[in-house]
């Protein structure tokens, strides 16, 4: 057992010239136990079923061959909702980009210098922003009724949650010197933020705008599975009925629509910088 | 005109930047402050267009109080100060041009400001700037494109947009090179006979202040300790100013 | 105005045409889309509804809130949903390390990487409800099959992280090591590990804060968690318990989003 007191308490080590090192602790000596715990007690929590997993799991696999080929004369009835998905995309990011403006500016500290102000404003963006997209998207269903409108109110609401933080967050990286300038020739803040810090911050801007409508056309995909519109209702369906090819079919489509917006706001992301 | 009656600036903490400040500047007149830094010369500076505020005496500029002055009344008030800093504070991203532009936002209406919408007489204003300064043919290239000496050249220029009465530079020439500093230097001494613009800058090198400068006034721990004729500033006075020889680095040299 | 400056005036580049394109462009797509979006008005109901809902936020149900010993309350389902990111997150880590590395174009040949990185994208590209779907034909609604989806739908994320730190190895280190005589494994143990080691173990932090959040969306369609609960009570019009389970989704949130934050600037900065 000696090899155990060695990795807990390590002895010194004795140098030729008499002097001796107290060597550290590795951390994985604490480390590797914690993780151990942490996954056996994962594994009884959520009821780990290795066995089910390892009879049943080809099922998977099957599910994926009967996708393919996908079934291509369904094509008609995809592409409404796809456009559909789209376009809640375009307004709801649209709809948060724009609202988080004035409300990044109210939560930087170089524009707002009241610390109580900054905090709270913060504070209140922050229990906002854990909220993920679909809870919003299921209270909107149930306040507007189910359809698009619900989903592109969601996705308005929680970009306007992450944008706000990844703005004022640039906002805080800007120089202020030409702001400084600016106001000393006479122009209010207002005018002044728009002459001397806007330009500093435009191309992000648009860029921060574009990669979170990349990621709220992957969301906008599920939000129609609690009826908030789009293809996820669709999706849901097909996968019920097991109509795989179908549903092979629809997620194709998801993969090329996904693939040609990524491609291109990667393009103009790249010319922003 | 410019009057300091008895100015004191005092920070919490009892700390004294400005000890009982009395000054005349008269319209036209080129004046350099020199000091030590830390000395008061830049709080001094910039409580003429109330960037920093004073906490005693009186500051009237053309008769104004403006230590009374608030919200509109100081914008207002502004406009005709022009100011130049160390480090140009000009926007990077964008083209010359816009940067001279920026001046004139503080006349315009808030719609037209906001979306950038500058009417032809304001873009003819900033292209004549630029041509009075020399750099006209840089209009619309990129400002972090342009050299040190040329970016502080649109500085001015932006000045010159807001058409002012004075201008307030901040130790415009530190960060250049001793033949740039030169140029930008001639181009101040040449607005300030040819259009009669008050010019009050801070320098940190004593050469440059003197051969440019047609009044120096010196200042040591927050009091004015030499005020004259740039050539009547002489190396006792120098020494009183600074509380001790003068070293390299109060000197640009390559004159 | 003399004669250069007119000139210089005409001279003017026209960007603000691309400008006005770009925005009317879009305020064009807008228009487009607005069919799209029926607003069918709010309900009677909604406005009743959305107040309910408020006063459910600020009276969350109590005993629903603090109850620690019962598997329906909120705090087990905290935990169960974390337990579920964190198992999901570290097999789809484990998992996508090799698949990192067969795409990475320092280790394998260019053509090969092109296969493996399309794999990622595919794998990338599925929802991870749609997985989630697919697992619960697998091994049944339930905790697990959250896990599972977690995994493999992390697997994308991650490996294409991952690939990006392989792809920036110093070779240097690597190179140094074979002048002093070590074996491949004694190269990659004291060479290519510690360079990895740090930036893995933040990207998997990264993705269990992600997943955190996709374990409560994924208990929406009964991989287990808090989202179930969630939908339940929203159906059964349960505005207290609604209550206190949101508040519940945004305490482990916030909890998991500092530990996170934390851990992950101490690992940029140095162990």
């Amino acid at each position: 057992m000696n090899w155990l007191k060695e990795l807990i308490h390590p002895s010194p080590i004795l140098l030729g010239n008499g002097k001796s090192i107290q060597p550290k602790r590795s951390p994985s000596v604490i480390i590797v136990p914690i993780v151990i715990f942490l996954v056996l007690g994962s594994a009884i929590i959520t009821e780990v079923d290795l066995v089910a997993l390892f009879k049943r799991g080809y099922q998977f696999f099957v599910m994926i061959v009967r996708m393919i080929p996908p079934n291509w004369s369904y094509y008609k009835n995809v592409i409404t909702p796809l456009i559909a998905t789209i376009m809640m995309s375009v307004i709801g990011t649209l709809l948060g980009a724009i609202l988080s403006l004035p409300l990044a500016f109210l939560s930087a500290n170089n524009i707002i210098k009241n610390k109580w102000f900054l905090n709270i404003n913060r504070g209140a963006f922050s229990i906002f922003r854990t909220l993920p997209v679909l809870v919003y998207a299921l209270v909107f269903r149930f306040i507007f009724g189910p359809g698009a409108f619900a989903g592109t109110l969601a996705i308005g609401l929680f970009t306007w949650t992450i944008m706000t933080k990844m703005l004022y967050e640039l906002i805080e990286t800007v120089d202020m010197g030409p702001f400084e300038a600016i106001e000393s020739s006479g122009a209010s803040r207002l005018k002044a933020f728009r002459v001397a810090i806007i330009p500093q911050i435009l191309g992000q801007y648009i860029s921060m705008m574009l990669y979170n409508f990349e990621m709220n056309v992957r969301s906008a995909a599920i939000l129609g599975y609690v009826g908030a519109g789009g293809i996820g209702m669709l999706m849901n369906e097909k996968l019920a009925l097991r109509e795989y090819d179908k549903l092979g079919l629809i997620l194709l489509f998801l993969l090329l629509t996904v693939y040609i917006i990524e491609s291109v706001s990667r393009l103009i992301r790249e010319r922003l910088n | 005109m410019i009057q300091f009656i008895n100015v004191k600036k005092t920070y919490p903490g009892n700390v004294h930047a400005l000890k009982g400040i009395n000054l005349t500047i008269e319209p036209g007149e080129f004046v350099a402050i020199i000091g030590l830094s830390g000395a008061g010369k830049s709080t001094l500076l910039r409580s003429i267009n109330q960037m920093h505020t004073i906490t005693d005496g009186q500051l009237l500029v053309n008769g104004l109080d403006v230590t009374k002055l608030k919200g509109k009344e100081l914008r207002q008030f502004r406009r005709h100060i022009g100011m130049v800093f160390q480090s140009f504070n000009l926007v990077k991203r964008t083209t010359v041009i816009k940067n001279v532009l920026a001046a004139r936002v503080a006349e315009m209406p808030m719609w037209s400001s906001l979306l950038g919408l500058y009417a032809k007489k304001d873009k003819i204003k900033a292209l004549e700037a630029l041509d009075q300064v020399g750099i006209l043919e840089k209009a619309y290239v990129r400002a972090d494109q342009l050299s040190g000496g040329q970016q502080q050249r649109v500085a001015l220029a932006r000045c010159l947009a807001q058409d002012p009465q004075i201008i307030l530079a901040d130790e415009p020439v530190a960060s250049l090179d001793p033949l740039t500093s030169q140029t930008v230097m001639q181009d101040f001494v040449r607005i300030n006979k040819s259009l009669g613009i008050t010019v009050i800058a801070n320098m940190h090198h004593v050469d440059i202040a003197t051969k440019y400068a047609s009044r120096i006034i010196g200042i040591k721990a927050g009091e004015i300790v030499f005020d004259g004729p740039s050539s009547t500033l002489t190396h006792d006075d120098l020494t009183n100013i600074y509380g001790r020889e003068l070293s390299k680095d109060d000197i640009k040299g390559d004159m | 105005m003399s004669e250069a400056v007119r000139k210089k005036l005409k001279e003017a580049p026209k960007t603000w045409i691309l400008n006005w394109i770009v925005v009317f462009g879009l305020a064009y797509v807008v228009y487009l889309s607005l069919p799209y979006i029926e607003f069918n008005g709010i309900f009677e109901q909604g406005s009743i509804i959305a107040r309910n809902i408020i006063l459910g936020i600020f009276k969350p149900n109590l005993s629903l809130l603090i109850d620690f010993s019962s598997k329906d309350a909120v705090p087990y389902l905290m935990l169960e949903t974390v337990a579920i990111a964190f198992l999901g997150t570290l097999f789809g880590a484990i998992l996508a390390i090799p698949l990192a590395f067969l795409s990475s174009r320092n280790i394998v040949p260019k053509k090969a990487t092109y296969i493996t990185t399309f794999l990622i994208a595919v794998i990338r590209t599925f929802p991870a409800f749609v997985y989630g779907l697919m697992f619960i034909r697998v091994t049944g609604p339930g905790p697990f099959t959250g896990v599972l989806t977690l995994g493999v739908s992390s697997i994308g994320m991650i490996a294409k992280l991952y690939v990006e730190f392989i792809e920036d190895l110093d070779k240097g280190i690597i190179e140094a090591l074979d002048a002093s005589g070590c074996n491949t494994i004694q190269k990659i143990r004291y060479g290519v590990i510690p360079q990895l080691m740090g930036n893995f173990v933040s990207t998997t932090l990264y993705r269990f804060e992600i997943n955190v959040k996709n374990a409560t969306i994924l208990g929406l369609i009964g991989a287990g968690g808090i989202g179930g609960p969630i939908m339940f009570a929203l159906g059964g019009y349960r505005w207290n318990d609604l209550g206190a389970l949101l508040i519940g989704l945004v305490v482990i949130v916030l909890i998991i989003e500092s530990i996170s934050v934390r851990l992950r600037k101490k690992l940029a900065v140095g162990e």
